[in-house]
């Protein structure tokens, strides 16, 4: 699993690659709770190189959106692939978060 | 109406076992204990009433969907009027009776089911395997009316004839069940390249009760065993007809030799006022990649005859002899034959077959035998090893049966590639990321698609996550073992562990409906599992959960959910 941030502006993008299961999603957990712990509030997540992701991984979202949620933050995603879309879809997380086409249209949403 | 099969309601034993079966198929249909106790109570109840007025009826299980929810139904049918007081229909909600044709009359319960997930072949046949699964009354029944024949013979033959007649007519006539009992043409799967299995059962005059038994349980497995029961005569014969039923009945629904041997034990050791029992050596060849899975009840040690000629004996005893004490749990073990492989199984009448000095023939004789053998064929081993017990015997008379099996393993027919993929990991979440490694290479081999691929690292993540976190409660020998089976339309999945009993089918989908503030994770994974997978089923096997899963290589992509 690898993870790399970069900020525009406000915005903090930050891609995982590989996978994010039982045994990566804490380092996920780690980086994401540094962002917010920073102060930063928009967040940019790019699943383009994202091979899959399991409930693990849904936990780690789901935490860091009702972080943001506390602080008035926001959470953007994009590039997922078709297994990660199935998974959102199944667990109902297609509706809860906003998931965007590419990284113009996740970046312009905030 | 899905039909799940009959049960006679035929006397208090058979009430009972209907209470039983649709106890277990309502918690599997919706993991409801409550539900399953107060159905099975109420069945129960309408069959002891049912019973005490006179009425014999059979008690049909189905499964119907209606106005788009689904309905357990058990339906009470006979040829007489059935009455049933109101007071004990009353724990029903949904209840008709009356006359369901000229001459049939039926009580017809309905139960609706609120968390059931559908129902596909691999569960409809769990079920029926349930339902139809005889019990040692049923098959007693059976038995009897096989023997009637013999049965009446007998009779006439007690009162009719002296004391010592009677004695050798009733060796005979359990000589006649036992030896009807035997599968005996041969070659036995003319049309099975992968094996070749061979048999023979010489009776003594007096003592007996052996018995040998091979069959297909599907495509890919044969079961074979053989056995020694204790005693002689009709009850002798009459116990190893009911082991070997058993067995048999089992099989057809449960490929762990170990927990099949467990369930016949309890069978067999209820109610057994004769302390009767049997040794029994029962295995199961895997035809896809030679591997036997065998249990030993204190029967004789079998030899593995490997292809260059090499001889291996099998030595480790797994429990007691069957039918003596309820309870027992037995354990197995698992050997691989390779192409040209060979096992040999044998009674003690080979071993303890007597020259006319009183010698024993003895195991190291029979080993010498099939290390002089030069063929792998069954019936070429099966015979010298009984030729070599007779020239043994000389003119001394034979003391007990003689009986020999011999399995042969050709492998796979040319062509067939090993699609299968086996590893077992410890109860380490560290763990899980080698398995999805492994299966990416497997996957890339095969050319399993991307995306089956990853719904499988989805599935795994999840399944084994909730093993290890849960199932060992600190125990350090949890141990979890993957198998994966490419076949032309589907990939299948087995995972075994050794942890503690738990159905991870059996909670209620979560709400994926809520707000990112309401949502929990729990129940989500299991639910990920069912939804990206086509097929699931849960089995407690002995001390051993297994989950066996399918997920179908449909050609458009995303197969159908639900």
């Amino acid at each position: 699993m690898d993870i790399t941030t970069r900020t525009e502006n406000d915005i903090t993008l930050i891609a995982f690659a590989g996978n994010l299961d039982t045994n990566t999603s804490p380092e996920a957990q780690q980086a994401l709770d540094g962002i917010v712990e920073a102060g930063g509030t928009k967040i940019v997540v790019d699943f383009t190189t994202l091979d899959y992701i399991s409930s693990a991984g849904l936990r780690v979202l789901l935490a860091t959106a009702k972080r943001l949620n506390g602080v008035g933050g926001t959470m953007h995603m994009f590039g997922l692939n078709d297994t990660v879309e199935e998974v959102f879809e199944i667990s109902g997380f297609s509706t809860i978060f906003k998931v965007f086409s590419d990284e113009n249209a996740a970046l312009a949403g905030l | 109406m899905t039909d799940l099969g009959t049960i006679p309601l035929n006397r208090d034993a058979a009430v009972r076992e209907a209470r039983r079966k649709v106890r277990q198929v309502l918690q599997i249909l919706t993991a409801d204990d409550l539900l399953s106790t107060r159905i099975g109570s109420g069945v129960s109840a309408v069959g002891r009433a049912m019973l005490r007025e006179g009425m014999a009826p059979v008690l049909r299980l189905g499964l119907d969907q209606r106005d788009g929810s689904s309905s357990f139904l058990l339906v009470f049918h006979d040829r007489q009027p059935l009455r049933v007081p109101e007071s004990v229909l009353a724990v029903f909600d949904d209840v008709e009776a009356g006359r369901a044709g000229a001459s049939d009359w039926e009580v017809r319960i309905r139960v609706r089911l609120r968390q059931w997930s559908g129902m596909d072949e691999h569960r409809t046949a769990e079920l029926r395997a349930i339902v139809q699964q005889k019990s040692r009354d049923e098959l007693m029944d059976e038995l009897q009316v096989k023997n009637r024949e013999l049965q009446e013979s007998f009779e006439n033959l007690q009162r009719t004839t002296s004391a010592k007649e009677r004695m050798e007519s009733e060796l005979n006539i359990g000589r006649d069940i036992q030896m009807r009992m035997l599968p005996m043409d041969f070659p036995a799967f003319p049309l099975r390249r992968e094996f070749d299995v061979y048999a023979v059962l010489h009776p003594a005059r007096e003592v007996g009760g052996d018995f040998y038994d091979f069959f297909m349980i599907d495509e890919d497995r044969v079961c074979f065993g053989i056995g020694d029961v204790s005693g002689k005569g009709v009850p002798s014969a009459l116990f190893m007809a009911m082991t070997k039923t058993l067995i048999k009945s089992r099989a057809s629904n449960d490929f762990s030799p170990a927990s099949i041997l467990t369930h016949v034990n309890d069978e067999m050791a209820e109610n057994n006022e004769s302390a009767m029992f049997v040794t029994i050596w029962l295995g199961i060849l895997d035809l896809r990649n030679g591997t036997v899975t065998y249990t030993n009840a204190g029967h004789n040690p079998p030899y593995v005859r490997r292809a260059d000629g090499a001889l291996e004996r099998l030595a480790k005893r797994h429990g007691p002899v069957v039918g003596a004490m309820e309870g027992m749990v037995y354990g197995e073990a698992e050997l691989t034959l390779h192409a040209g492989d060979a096992v040999l199984l044998y009674t003690d009448g080979v071993t303890e077959a007597m020259d006319p000095g009183q010698a024993l023939y003895e195991e190291q004789r029979l080993v010498s035998t099939l290390e002089a053998g030069e063929s792998a064929v069954p019936e070429d081993m099966v015979r010298a090893t009984v030729d070599d017990v007779w020239r043994f015997q000389a003119d001394a008379e034979q003391a007990d049966d003689v009986t020999v099996l011999a399995l042969a393993y050709h492998g796979t027919p040319e062509g067939a590639t090993r699609r299968s993929f086996r590893m077992t990991i410890g109860a380490d979440l560290g763990e899980i990321a080698q398995v999805n490694t492994a299966f990416d290479e497997y996957a890339d081999t095969h050319d399993v698609s991307s995306k089956i691929r990853r719904s499988m690292n989805v599935v795994f993540d999840e399944l084994l996550n909730n093993t290890i976190s849960y199932g060992f409660e600190g125990r350090d020998d949890g141990e979890v073992t993957i198998e994966v089976e490419l076949g032309t339309d589907r990939l299948s999945v087995t995972l075994t562990d050794n942890g503690k009993p738990f159905n991870p089918f059996g909670t209620a989908p979560p709400d994926t409906q809520l707000s990112v503030e309401e949502r929990e994770i729990g129940g989500l994974g299991i639910h990920l599992v069912r939804q990206m997978m086509d097929e699931v089923t849960y089995h407690r096997r002995t001390d051993r959960n297994v989950v066996i899963l399918a997920k179908l290589l449909a050609e458009d992509g995303a197969p159908e959910r639900t």
